[in-house]
């Protein structure tokens, strides 16, 4: 087989297919595609990976019996504990906290900050982590943040939005803190020294978000998540509270009736295991795109594996919207290094446009998410205009050289630096060529139900960010997930320390849940096979795994 | 026309088997490739030992597929959050290569190591407790003076900033040049490793950049207004209200919305 | 005229003053002063160790940039790097002679820098006296709409601007060029039997009192032959000699505070230029009520 010839990063047979693209360029500059109608939009999501059939199935035990979820996530609700309590010392503790976060991204850092704020001891706040503090998936927020803080804007606009974009499943109350919320958290970030962008007046820089009917979308070039949570990080660490790294939690431990009491918590190096009491729990694990749930590629950080939702489920915490999953419409199709990568949707907000084959732009680029994607999928699988890879990846063109088209050159070096740096380290110049996107495995839109505080169906558990259910319905919208983070992490902080200075106690440590848990699974007739929560997604090569031997 | 003819009657594709089609499409990214997939193979050293891997695979994916899971010296694997750093050198070359695991491609006989975790200082401050002056700067990271102007730590950057111009602007009292220089920065800490004054460039530029971000422009006017706002009460009759609508309501009104012009 | 001008760190900072007054002043003479576009620290303090290689580093980097200046149109084929602070002058100048001296180490050096162009030992590092002196005293004159009528002034140098002697803008043992301009503008000179000795330098960090004692024998004598204000071209000798009075006054409940100026910020008086190029908010004892008695500021605002 001849060798690829490779041109300006594309093998010669993709490069060609841009000519048409170019050419079509100055005709489509002036030209979008109309929004779909409610009709229009019903019918291609048909096309939609959550709307296919196939993929998913009824949970069969627990308190959601019935309801419909991703096939890999019933699987690690179906799942046995990773360890019982025969197996396990629980009777005394080796942290004693007032409250206890899991997982360090922006939820859970804007959390222990914020139960600081309200009193709560530096030393009797524990925040625990899987990875190390940050990597998260809110790190790798692009696009930006919404707000409603513009006078010809408003709390009731972005509060419709959003229940639009969410299919009118968002859950009210919870909807209604997240956007009142939003121009305090503005505020507090610029407390913070967060370095938003702003116009030569002085106010911020708002752009076009899909689904939304005005410009609300506050950025921090496409660094939005990064910046974030480098300053929240910072603050957190100044402010010295406790913070262990690479020790997951793996069970709730509960005081046997519905209470929340601590965790067992599990040194990803030494293998050895710790107990924590606590007062007051926060979960803020995020969610599960290293499922790949439906084969798909991801957006989502390495430790993005559902932790969460299954122990809280364990634990007896009732979950929502669990059959949507966001697909984001644009993540990087070519080359096969950064598959699934996510592309900002503020590409499409600044002016880039999804292209097919025929360079004709043949979708309204600020669709809701679900819709954009399914028309991405229609495009190449249906209409069979997609541009085919090497790897027989499918995809279409996203039009970015437009966005300096619109704004002026070097623009895009400005605004995207994130984005141009990704695809200059394989030879690609997404300001003078297009980049291949398709839809990439996003979002959990569903997860544990919350009141507007963030606290669950059980006591003494809160819950904030991704991992949490109701706020996006099922459908969120691009902005609101940073937002999502901070509202309710902040909530949830100011809550806990709330419940703690009402003189809550510390409650006794059981995993008396687990056993009735396990009962469950055994009366289902469920095998033993599967364990849960994974931690950590398996990558390891085939033929290396076939060889192992399992000596320490 | 074919093609018109074909869009103006989607075909019915089962939905289904379009999504089983992408899953086969997607495989090698989700779940590794096939040997006999692979064309191309090179030779990397993983600290010293040799391992045959496919040649389009990035070190991560590569070192995943000798078989190494990884519990640090990975994170987002999409190169925002610094987890994975790596040290490098290929076969017959002086310089000392560095790159983000996620984000460097393999190469024939390189050989490499990750450094997953760096010892950095860190000081605790309350920005509210001073003033926007360089002296801040000084005060938590005396080291700072200490700088020779070498340019390692630029040479080391995988993000390729320019290091060494955002410490001197630091130096300089410039924040504004240290928060542009310094603001793509993902503190993977290859500058501080490499550098022999043992500055921490990151950690300086985190510090400088908040005291620019909190003091070099004031709060937006407009922030300042909603926030007064919201304070006062002035929205909260509306948003009790619009929890209460009916979906068909809710519907009717987000029909209506007016799209802001462009 | 345009050229290239190396500022250096505490202009941008604690002598902001220098700068403002300095450019002020270039601009009333015709020069143009265009900052470096990207420099870093000059390498404080020039090290003397014959090895120690990595600290000539920072000073050769910074006149590369003087060749990028050129190639980039900045400044025409004018290989010239003007400072104002003298230790900035000292170092640059000292590196300069040394990779010129010793080619093998410039090639060391071009090498390790291998991201730059090579430096071809072709600037020539000047201090803004030395230019002032170039363009002539009699222009000076020219200039001064603000004549200081017998105010007494009495020039101090330090070390930086005169030694070692290759480096010395003037003779190190009788040096007169402070004085010539000083002249110029109209006041009287003041001889200082002190005006080389050390102000003590960055010991300053460490023991306030050695550098108060320095201090106070410096401004004594100064005083003692009638000075009324001083005269410095180095911000870390300005702070020894200005800021330290605090602790020489602690100690010596007698003495009289006495101005210090950057001798820019002479010349813009002298110029009668803005007040706002002054700066006099970053020195330490108050020149103010001195300039008025003498009837030098505080008059219509000249342009």
């Amino acid at each position: 087989m001849a060798e690829l010839k490779y041109i300006e990063g594309y093998p010669e047979n993709m490069y060609k297919l841009i000519d048409k693209v170019h050419a079509t360029r100055q005709k489509r500059k002036d030209y979008t595609p109309e929004p779909m109608s409610r009709e229009e939009q019903e019918e291609v999501l048909n096309l939609h990976p959550d709307y296919a059939p196939g993929g998913k199935r009824k949970i069969s035990i627990g308190q959601n019996k019935g309801d419909i979820a991703p096939d890999p996530v019933v699987n690690l609700l179906e799942a046995y504990p990773l360890v019982e309590e025969e197996e396990i010392d629980i009777s005394s503790a080796d942290y004693s906290v007032d409250i206890l976060i899991i997982g360090g991204g922006l939820a859970g850092t804007t959390a222990a900050i914020w139960a600081n704020n309200e009193g709560i001891s530096k030393d009797k706040i524990l925040l625990v982590n899987k990875l190390r503090h940050g990597d998260a998936n809110s790190i790798m927020a692009e696009g930006g943040t919404q707000a409603a803080d513009r006078e010809v804007d408003s709390l009731k606009r972005h509060y419709i939005d959003t229940m639009g974009g969410g299919h009118f499943t968002n859950k009210p109350e919870v909807l209604r803190g997240l956007v009142e919320d939003a121009p305090f958290i503005m505020h507090w970030l610029h407390e913070l020294g967060a370095i938003i962008d702003k116009e030569e007046n002085g106010n911020f820089v708002e752009k076009w978000g899909g689904g939304t009917s005005i410009r609300r979308l506050h950025s921090c070039k496409d660094y939005t998540g990064l910046e974030e949570l480098r300053v929240i990080r910072d603050e957190f660490r100044s402010k010295e509270i406790g913070c262990i790294e690479h020790y997951p939690a793996i069970e709730f431990l509960t005081d046997g009736e519905n209470r929340v009491t601590g965790a067992v918590l599990y040194n990803l190096e030494t293998g050895e295991y710790k107990i924590v009491e606590a007062t007051a729990t926060i979960l803020a694990t995020g969610g599960f795109g290293r499922l790949h749930i439906r084969g798909f590629p991801t957006t989502n950080h390495y430790g993005a594996t559902a932790d969460g939702i299954v122990l809280a489920y364990r634990a007896g915490a009732k979950l929502r919207d669990t059959d949507t999953v966001q697909y984001h419409p644009t993540g990087a199709a070519y080359p096969i290094q950064i598959v699934g990568y996510l592309l900002t949707e503020k590409l499409r907000s600044s002016g880039a446009q999804p292209v097919n084959i025929d360079g004709e732009a043949f979708v309204f680029p600020l669709e809701p998410r679900d819709v954009e994607a399914s028309a991405i999928i229609r495009e190449c699988y249906v209409r069979d205009k997609g541009i085919t890879t090497p790897t027989g990846l499918r995809g279409v063109w996203l039009d970015t050289p437009l966005i300096d088209e619109k704004y002026g050159k070097g623009y895009i070096e400005k605004a995207f630096p994130g984005m141009n740096r990704m695809f200059s380290r394989y030879d690609i110049d997404m300001t003078k060529n297009p980049v291949l996107v398709f839809p990439t495995l996003h979002y959990q839109n569903g997860g544990v139900e919350t009141d507007p505080h963030g606290h669950t169906t059980i006591d003494g558990l809160w819950v904030a960010g991704e991992v949490s259910g109701g706020v996006h319905g099922k459908n969120r919208l691009m902005g609101n997930s940073t937002l999502d983070t901070m509202v309710f992490g902040r909530r949830s902080g100011i809550s806990t320390a709330e419940y703690v200075k009402s003189g809550a106690k510390q409650g006794k440590l059981t995993l008396e849940h687990q056993k009735r848990y396990v009962e469950m699974l055994k009366e289902a007739g469920i095998k033993p096979e599967r364990r849960s929560p994974i931690l950590l997604p398996e990558y390891r090569g085939k033929e290396s795994l076939a060889r192992m031997i399992d000596i320490f | 026309m074919p093609n018109k003819e074909e869009t103006s009657s989607d075909k019915k594709l089962d939905s289904k088997e379009i999504m089983d089609r992408i899953a086969e499409a997607s495989r090698q990214v989700v779940s590794g490739v096939e040997d006999e997939e692979v064309e191309n193979w090179v030779t990397i050293y993983i600290m010293g030992r040799a391992y045959e891997v496919p040649a389009d695979l990035t070190i991560l994916t590569a070192m995943e597929y000798a078989g190494y899971k990884f519990v640090r010296g990975v994170g987002c694997r999409q190169g925002f959050c610094g987890a994975c750093s790596t040290v490098y050198r290929k076969k017959g070359e002086y310089k000392l290569q560095t790159g983000m695991a996620c984000q460097t491609r393999v190469e024939d006989e390189m050989y490499l190591v990750q450094i997953p975790f760096v010892p950095a200082e860190k000081p605790s401050y309350d920005l509210t407790e001073h003033e926007y002056d360089v002296n801040v700067l000084f005060e938590y990271y005396p080291e700072l003076a200490r700088c020779v102007s070498c340019n390692t730590c630029t040479k080391a950057c995988p993000q390729d900033l320019e290091v060494m111009d955002y410490v001197q602007a630091a130096i300089k009292g410039d924040f504004k040049g240290l928060a542009e220089e310094s603001f793509d920065c993902i503190q993977c800490g290859l500058c501080a490793i490499r550098c022999p004054s043992e500055i921490v460039q990151y950690n300086i530029a985190q510090l400088g950049r908040r005291l620019y971000g909190r003091y070099d422009s004031p709060e937006p006017e407009h922030l300042k207004k909603r926030l007064e706002e919201i304070e006062e009460g002035k929205f909260d009759k509306e948003m009790k209200e619009i929890t209460k609508l009916s979906r068909e309501e809710l519907e009717r009104m987000y029909a209506e919305r007016k799209r802001e012009e462009d | 005229m345009k050229v290239s001008y190396y500022p250096g760190c505490t202009l941008k900072t604690k002598a902001r003053n220098f700068e403002t007054s300095a450019l002020a002043v270039a601009e009333k003479l015709g020069i143009e002063l265009i900052e470096l576009s990207r420099w870093n620290c000059c390498g404080t303090v020039f090290s003397l160790t014959d090895d120690d290689l990595i600290h000539h580093v920072a000073p050769i980097r910074n006149l590369i940039r003087v060749q990028e200046m050129n190639k980039n149109g900045l400044v025409e084929n004018d290989h010239r790097l003007v400072t104002l602070c003298s230790m900035c002058y000292n170092t640059l100048k000292r590196a300069n002679i040394r990779v010129k001296e010793k080619p093998d180490d410039l090639k060391k050096i071009n090498d390790f820098m291998y991201l730059e162009e090579d430096y071809k030992g072709n600037v020539e590092v000047i201090h803004f006296l030395e230019l002032i002196k170039d363009i002539g005293f009699e222009k000076i004159k020219e200039n001064v709409t603000n004549p200081f009528k017998g105010l007494k002034i009495a020039p101090y140098y330090g070390c930086m601007l005169l030694r070692p002697k290759e480096v010395g803008i003037d003779d190190p043992e009788e040096p007169v060029i402070q004085e010539e301009l000083i002249f110029a503008l109209g006041a009287e000179v003041i001889d200082n039997p002190y005006k080389k000795v050390c102000c003590g330098s960055y010991q300053t960090i460490r023991d306030k009192q050695v550098v108060s004692n320095l201090a106070y024998d410096i401004l004594t004598h100064a005083q003692n032959a009638g000075a009324e204000a001083i005269s410095l071209s180095c911000p870390l000798c300005a702070f020894n000699l200005d800021s330290r009075q605090k602790e020489i006054k602690e100690k010596h409940s007698d003495f009289t505070r006495i101005p210090v100026f950057y001798f820019t910020q002479l010349m813009a008086i002298g110029f009668g230029l803005n007040e706002d190029y002054y700066g006099f908010d970053l020195n330490y004892v108050n020149p103010e009520p001195l300039l008025k008695e003498k009837n030098l500021i505080g008059r219509n605002n000249a342009k």
